[in-house]
């Protein structure tokens, strides 16, 4: 959208930080809601839940773990980890849409809402891109990000189903808690930038 | 063994029953504090002790709990040094007494999913008139421990209000808003309203201390009905 288009409303930085915060909370619901369809899909590795048996693949990108980090943290670098974060998660959802998808004992529900965490992701990451964008020509952050370098997923083709099962609900362990930090990030970010608008 | 079992029929004693962790929550993402059940002391005087480990430190890095005080009887706090989000805590507490050991079940514990936020506070509801017609406009703060104004935390809130005499409570929904107005009241009577709040994933906070407010009588409608005779 260029600057003057007729019909082309400029949205401001409130407005688009206002959006993806929206998109991350829904992401965040969903990603919710099939972490517990898995849980009550699989009972009997109930004994398992909650356990942290594996590292997250995103586990090596540092992130904030505490309020007083986060706000020590600069717009930049916060900006930067909510991106590779995002980035991160774009391949490992698309294979997980396909186990679910070829997994009989999951709904058709599952698979779908599988699919829209997917596309979500994406949406999400373009939104914060623009919004980004936005705000390096409006001076708010520096044009210092740097390259977005992907934690790989390294997701392992297990034999046993039980062992697909207990990967794919590590897999949404990890993604609804960093779908959590990136909403958070997101939220703090607009603080600290428009503070005025609802904080 | 034997001499334990010597013990037992000899005074009654046993080793420590099975403490039960409760819960763990934080009320506003800084810091947590978890809460356990003791089982049977056995007749001795029982120790607990609480232990946990942090998801991605070594996997010995055995951690005791390093405040039995803050937060009452049975309970550990962490404060903001030991809190850090998005990691799992395994948490268990271990009895001891001059018998022996008993451990509960470990419980594991993210801080992002357990927060449970203090009361909103500075509740007030102002009697206010639009087109001649009572309405309450009701008014509060966020709890103030809870740091909203960072983005760190935010909060969802509800409101609640009844006649003085009524039986049930009529809700409303606020969403992030700090006010919120209510109409259609009955003149006449003593409103009680309370608010609370509850953060995008976790759990609703009691309800608040209670305001009272009084909707006068003049707002009776008159009687503007014709008899037909």
């Amino acid at each position: 959208c260029a600057h003057g288009d007729a019909g082309c409303h400029l949205l401001s930085v409130s407005d688009l930080f206002d959006r993806v915060i929206q998109h991350s909370n829904r992401m965040h619901s969903l990603s919710s809601d099939l972490h517990s369809e898995f849980e009550k899909y699989f009972l009997p590795v109930r004994n398992q839940i909650g356990r942290a048996t594996h590292k997250c693949h995103t586990s090596r990108i540092l992130t904030p773990n505490g309020k007083e980090n986060a706000q020590r943290t600069d717009r930049e670098e916060l900006t930067q980890v909510i991106l590779r974060l995002l980035v991160s998660w774009m391949d490992p959802l698309l294979q997980f849409h396909q186990s679910v998808a070829h997994n009989e004992e999951l709904s058709n529900f599952s698979s779908n809402k599988a699919l829209e965490l997917s596309d979500m992701v994406h949406e999400l990451k373009s939104g914060v891109e623009k919004m980004a964008e936005k705000m390096q020509l409006l001076g708010i952050i520096s044009n210092s990000l740097n390259g977005l370098f992907p934690a790989e997923a390294s997701l392992s083709s297990s034999a046993s189903n039980e062992a697909r099962h207990m990967r794919d609900y590590e897999l949404l362990r990890c993604f609804r808690r960093d779908s959590d930090k990136v909403q958070n990030y997101l939220k703090i970010l607009k603080c600290r930038i428009v503070p005025e608008h609802g904080c | 063994l034997f001499v334990q079992t010597w013990l037992v029929e000899n005074t009654g004693h046993t080793s420590p029953g099975k403490p039960v962790l409760l819960r763990c929550r934080s009320p506003e993402k800084e810091t947590f504090a978890c809460w356990w059940q003791p089982g049977s002391d056995g007749g001795l005087s029982t120790n607990y002790s609480l232990y946990y480990t942090m998801e991605g430190s070594r996997e010995d890095a055995v951690h005791e709990c390093p405040d039995y005080k803050t937060a009452g009887l049975n309970s550990c706090y962490f404060n903001k040094t030991y809190t850090s989000l998005w990691i799992t805590y395994t948490i268990s507490v271990v009895a001891q007494n001059a018998l022996g050991s008993k451990s509960s079940d470990p419980m594991f514990v993210d801080v992002a999913y357990i927060v449970q936020p203090h009361k909103p506070e500075n509740i007030s509801a102002e009697l206010r008139t639009q087109d001649q017609k009572p309405y309450l406009m009701v008014k509060w703060d966020p709890p103030h421990k809870a740091d909203t104004k960072s983005g760190w935390i935010t909060l969802q809130y509800e409101i609640r209000l009844k006649p003085e005499k009524g039986a049930e409570w009529e809700s409303h929904y606020a969403g992030q808003q700090k006010q919120f107005n209510v109409f259609s009241l009955h003149p006449g009577e003593v409103y009680l309203v309370q608010v609370r709040c509850k953060p995008d994933h976790g759990f609703w906070s009691e309800w608040s201390s209670t305001t009272y407010t009084e909707i006068p009588d003049y707002f009776r409608p008159r009687d503007t009905s014709v008899w037909i005779l």
